[in-house]
């Protein structure tokens, strides 16, 4: 198994920065972006899909967690996960708000799938951490529905819709794929 | 909770990781998570794989995004501007409600003098405190436009940080944009030197048959083998094809490349592959990458040397 923890800070290190985040210490905001940029920008890239819509919304969630930074709870998950959580609400109510502005939701699929392959950034480092590996270990159909609902904003009734199966085989799919994902780790 | 595998198996867990959940579903999950173990575990190891699936698609941000990100961030959070904005808001109120009071303070003054003119024997109680009110006066007075110049100043001073982190990112910006003018440029150097070059000789290669209006020129090093395509007006490509050059030599054809679709469209020229000699050149329409041997139906623009 590859290393994983080149993102995710160890659990010394990541219990600094809170405390200094909690301290209200700006400078070290600066630390935060070195450690987590590029893993936040990944996921706002891939679901807003346009690199001056990820700044932006890069910059609103980094605002965002300095502000809401009182109301995480070290006791409830890991950093990561909740800052996490932050860009990827930001980042699905901007794309929401367009496709609101365009119109329908349904016809977003096609386009958007094809639009997420052809946007593949020239800088995306796939040997980073075990991409090819995850790619090589969920099966396609997995795959697709682990990015409908993380990537695309999709709830688990709307990937049934969308892929007219049943919604008992999303759910199953989308665990079984998240449980691939949890050995990977380990 | 009666069956927590049962719990745990319905999926609801992906779906508070996920943030598909309202926030009274969450705050039962949460309330789950908090008095059963074997919950709180299953659901950190979803919120783990779905981080470390975030991770695997993390991408270095664009370069001089740092510093934009960055210095706004730092901009929009730093604390000293928000307090000291805090003070000034505070010395503003405090300036206009010290107002009032200075006021007031004239009128028994006046009424003080009116007095005193009337009833001489009062005269002494009256005046002195008409003295000191006259130097409270002043006070106030110099206190607040000593207020009111720091207020000023700090208005100025805010705004000249403000425009000190707008130049700052305007700065990396146009040095960013510098950088790929300098490397077009560079290119385009590259490509007039080709251009001016006495060892290079100009191949036109005119439209065949299926599409008389097609137009481009090879430029031919026969001494170094260079050879370069420059593009006039081409006819547009279907789907998955791409305009592949051939040199002809003694009648063979050898391939010489194939065209970038910036190339194919007349936006540069472009480096081929070396050739050794040739007698003429030609394009033809091949599938993305290009062939082995030319598909001859589909030849575009032919020319001798």
């Amino acid at each position: 198994m590859s290393d994983t923890s080149l993102i995710s800070l160890p659990p010394a290190a990541e219990a600094e920065l809170v405390r200094r985040l909690q301290a209200r210490d700006e400078s070290a905001m600066t630390l935060f972006y070195e450690r987590y940029s590029s893993a936040l920008y990944g996921v706002i890239f891939r679901i807003v899909k346009a690199e001056d819509e990820a700044e932006d919304v890069l910059q609103e969630a980094l605002v965002k967690i300095w502000h809401a930074f009182a109301s995480y709870d070290p006791g409830k998950g890991r950093l990561f996960t909740w800052v996490l959580n932050i860009c990827r609400n930001l980042s699905i109510d901007k794309i929401r708000s367009r496709q609101h502005r365009v119109g329908s939701r349904t016809q977003g699929l096609d386009d958007s799938l094809t639009a997420q392959r052809q946007a593949a950034p020239t800088t995306f480092r796939p040997e980073h951490i075990g991409l090819q590996e995850i790619t090589q270990k969920l099966i396609p159909e997995q795959r697709l529905i682990i990015d409908l609902l993380y990537f695309e904003g999709f709830t688990q009734s709307e990937v049934a819709e969308e892929l007219n199966i049943p919604l008992g085989t999303v759910k199953t799919r989308a665990r079984t794929a998240i449980k691939v994902l949890s050995k990977l780790i380990r | 909770m009666e069956n927590i595998q049962q719990y745990i198996e319905s999926g609801i867990l992906e779906q508070y990781a996920l943030g598909e959940l309202s926030s009274a579903e969450q705050a039962a999950v949460d309330n789950n998570a908090a008095s059963h173990p074997e919950i709180q575990e299953e659901l950190q190891q979803v919120q783990a794989a779905l981080g470390f699936y975030a991770e695997a698609h993390a991408i270095t941000p664009p370069a001089g995004m740092r510093e934009r990100v960055l210095g706004n961030v730092l901009a929009q959070i730093a604390k000293p501007a928000s307090t000291l904005r805090a003070d000034v808001d505070a010395v503003a109120q405090a300036s206009t409600a010290s107002n009032q009071p200075t006021h007031v303070a004239t009128q028994p003054v006046a009424a003080a003098s009116g007095e005193a003119v009337v009833r001489p024997m009062a005269t002494a109680p009256a005046t002195q405190p008409a003295s000191r009110s006259v130097w409270a006066m002043a006070a106030s007075v110099a206190l607040i436009m000593s207020l009111a110049a720091n207020a000023l100043f700090y208005s100025r001073w805010v705004e000249a940080s403000d425009e000190v982190v707008a130049l700052q990112s305007s700065q990396a910006r146009f040095a960013a944009t510098q950088n790929v003018v300098q490397k077009q440029l560079g290119a385009l150097r590259e490509d007039n030197q080709v251009l001016r070059s006495d060892e290079f000789r100009a191949v036109a290669l005119a439209g065949t048959k299926t599409s008389p209006s097609a137009r481009a020129k090879v430029l031919y090093n026969a001494t170094t083998r260079k050879v370069y395509v420059d593009v006039r007006s081409l006819p547009a490509l279907p789907a998955g094809k791409q305009y592949q050059l051939w040199a002809l030599d003694n009648g063979k054809p050898v391939d010489a490349g194939v065209l970038l679709a910036s190339t194919a469209t007349g936006e540069g020229i472009q480096q081929m592959k070396d050739i050794a000699s040739a007698q003429a050149f030609a394009m033809t329409v091949e599938p993305m990458g290009g062939s082995v041997n030319p598909t001859l139906s589909t030849m575009t623009v032919v020319g001798t040397i």
